[in-house]
């Protein structure tokens, strides 16, 4: 009896999901007809056609740069938000990942022969992963601790790495304070690395956005808002802070293997630094917590405010001989807009934002 | 009949404080029991430490002839025994329907929500708790006689054997205490098994068959509640003894 059931079970599930991808297009067209739909799919078609704009070398060489890097910070902020913003397990030491990954990524390309193009991309995965194991070896002791001590633990053990990274009595086996340096990059074409990343930016985005509307995600989320709740609502909490801790390092790992091969050499300081920590939180809370979208709004502000910001204070300096070089401040600058923000709008300015776009579409067009 | 529950000289020290002092009572399966007693007597120190949130400084406590002294609580909920409490929780963020799903998702909710799915399963909860027009409302928005019911909805979604429910009425308007007490009514009569606390009475009173009284952690009477009502120790935990009041 009990056997028959299971089959049924499964024959149902599977006639789910035999639906579900039938009806890919349609659910595709549903999608793309709401307004956030259509105006993500906007979003993708403009980073789609930018690199076709010009082949200039100061824009594939300096521009589109830019693009990649924030894409690569959209993966990481947005695998912060998946640990903190929707599983509520605060992390101030998300760099742990990034570093890990980056390390592991370089210290295989270049001294374990790594070095084509598929050793490339399994020294990435493998990056990835060893952030993983990373991601279970912190979560386990760390998940004891709750809120703003656990945020105080993950802040301590990035610290501890970066300190350990730094020592010169360590160097012969972590490299020191140099770091691996001249890394091949992803692709000599900055052209065909941005479209790299542009993939495995929608690839992270769909999959931690699936997962948190998943039941797995409700799960979280639940954790999240009660943890006393979940427990005693049969919720095996500590296995899901781990999957959570598991799947944002995942991400994090990735972003963290991409930026070692991106800038093209890791170092401690660069890798480890709580700067890298804090930029996820930065990139997380402007977009708002929770949305996973909002990490790539943040990212991509950041990155070309960072990037604007040094541009203005070097023409400053050029031209009207200035003292003060504006693109030092840039951490002050970041500090203040993201008081602001916690300030005026606390949950992050991009549910307002497409709130205020759509009422302005719905003018137009004359609803 | 068998005994569902059973707790054992169960003794409970927080520091110098005894909350709960070689207390120890039987259940049987299919009851509607009442835990009594005033404010302060330990009666949600008692429920902690059946549903794990608590490790008992001594004593023993079984469910259904397994030990489940000092498990962690959602391995409790897993055997059977789902607990509300005393000041409400709920998942504030999210709707009323995934607040249902979450406990349907655990191991013995999924028994069910594997049958007929688990969106189906717990709409139907949420219809039998009457929400069912509030499903995608966060419970922030909520007024405290709904947040009481979605309590026990989440309760219920765990698909338990053993009801304990603190203080369920605490707060609540005449009508709503109405609604809960059907509520809970229908959930005894599909064969669940009630362990109820109040501190009032008169609540309890119509409600359930067999009250068991406690006052400052120690056992005071087990019996129907018009005897209990009579009983003079509780009447003096309760009022406090007449010869004091004479005196002053």
């Amino acid at each position: 009896m009990k056997k028959i059931d299971q089959r049924d079970i499964k024959l149902f599930k599977k006639k789910i999901i035999k639906e579900k991808v039938n009806n890919f297009p349609s659910y595709f067209k549903s999608w793309v007809k709401t307004f956030t739909g259509s105006l993500t799919l906007f979003c993708l078609l403009i980073l789609f056609v930018l690199p076709f704009f010009s082949r200039n070398e100061s824009f594939t060489h300096v521009f589109l740069r830019q693009f990649s890097l924030a894409m690569i910070f959209s993966i990481f902020a947005a695998s912060w938000d998946l640990l903190t913003g929707i599983s509520g397990q605060i992390s101030f030491g998300h760099a742990i990942f990034f570093g890990i990954a980056g390390y592991l990524c370089a210290y295989l390309i270049k001294y374990q022969n790594f070095a084509s193009p598929i050793g490339i991309s399994l020294a990435i995965v493998i990056g990835a992963l060893g952030a993983v194991l990373f991601g279970l070896g912190i979560g386990v002791p760390c998940l004891r601790l709750k809120g703003p001590y656990l945020a105080l633990g993950t802040l301590a053990m990035s610290l501890i790495l970066l300190k350990l990274f730094l020592m010169g009595s360590l160097a012969d086996w972590l490299f020191g304070s140099e770091g691996i340096s001249a890394l091949p990059s992803l692709s000599d074409d900055p052209v065909i690395e941005y479209f790299i990343l542009f993939i495995f930016m929608i690839i992270t985005f769909i999959i931690l956005i699936q997962v948190s509307k998943s039941k797995f995600g409700t799960i979280l989320k639940s954790i999240r808002d009660d943890e006393v709740g979940a427990d005693a609502s049969g919720i095996n909490t500590t296995n899901y802070k781990i999957y959570a801790f598991m799947l944002s390092s995942l991400f994090a790992g990735l972003a963290g293997s991409f930026y070692a091969l991106y800038i093209g050499a890791v170092n401690p300081t660069g890798n480890f630094g709580t700067v890298i920590s804090f930029f996820a939180i930065l990139m997380a809370s402007l977009g708002g917590l929770s949305t996973i979208s909002g990490a790539a709004l943040g990212a991509f502000f950041f990155i070309f405010l960072e990037y604007g910001l040094i541009e203005i204070g070097g023409a400053l300096q050029v031209q009207w001989g200035l003292v003060l070089d504006i693109g030092l401040y840039k951490y002050a600058i970041f500090a203040l807009i993201l008081i602001l923000v916690i300030r005026f709008a606390e949950h992050g300015i991009l549910r307002p934002l497409l709130e205020h776009l759509k009422d302005l579409w719905d003018v137009l067009l004359g609803r | 009949m068998g005994i569902i529950l059973e707790v054992k000289n169960l003794t409970k020290k927080f520091g110098g404080l005894t909350a709960v002092n070689d207390f120890s009572f039987e259940i049987k399966r299919g009851e509607f029991a009442g835990l009594i007693g005033p404010n302060g007597a330990g009666k949600t120190t008692v429920f902690n430490l059946i549903s794990g949130f608590e490790k008992p400084s001594s004593g023993r406590i079984r469910f259904n002839g397994i030990d489940i002294t000092g498990m962690r609580p959602y391995k409790i909920v897993n055997l059977g025994i789902a607990r509300t409490f005393q000041l409400v929780r709920s998942f504030k963020y999210l709707n009323l329907l995934d607040n249902i799903t979450v406990p349907c998702l655990s191991k013995r909710g999924k028994e069910v929500s594997k049958k007929i799915g688990t969106d189906k399963y717990a709409s139907s909860i949420l219809a039998s708790v009457g929400l069912v027009d509030k499903a995608r409302i966060p419970p922030i928005i909520l007024p405290h006689g709904d947040l009481r019911k979605l309590q026990i909805g989440k309760a219920i979604g765990t698909n338990p054997e053993l009801l304990l429910l603190d203080e369920p009425f605490s707060g609540l308007s005449f009508e709503e205490q109405l609604g809960i007490t059907d509520l809970i009514k229908k959930m005894h009569a599909d064969g669940v098994t009630v362990f109820i606390t109040g501190h009032v009475l008169r609540e309890l009173m119509t409600l359930v068959p067999r009250v068991i009284a406690m006052h400052q952690g120690r056992f005071i009477a087990d019996a129907p509640p018009r005897e209990v009502a009579n009983n003079k120790i509780v009447l003096e935990a309760y009022l406090g003894r007449g010869e004091e009041f004479a005196r002053n």
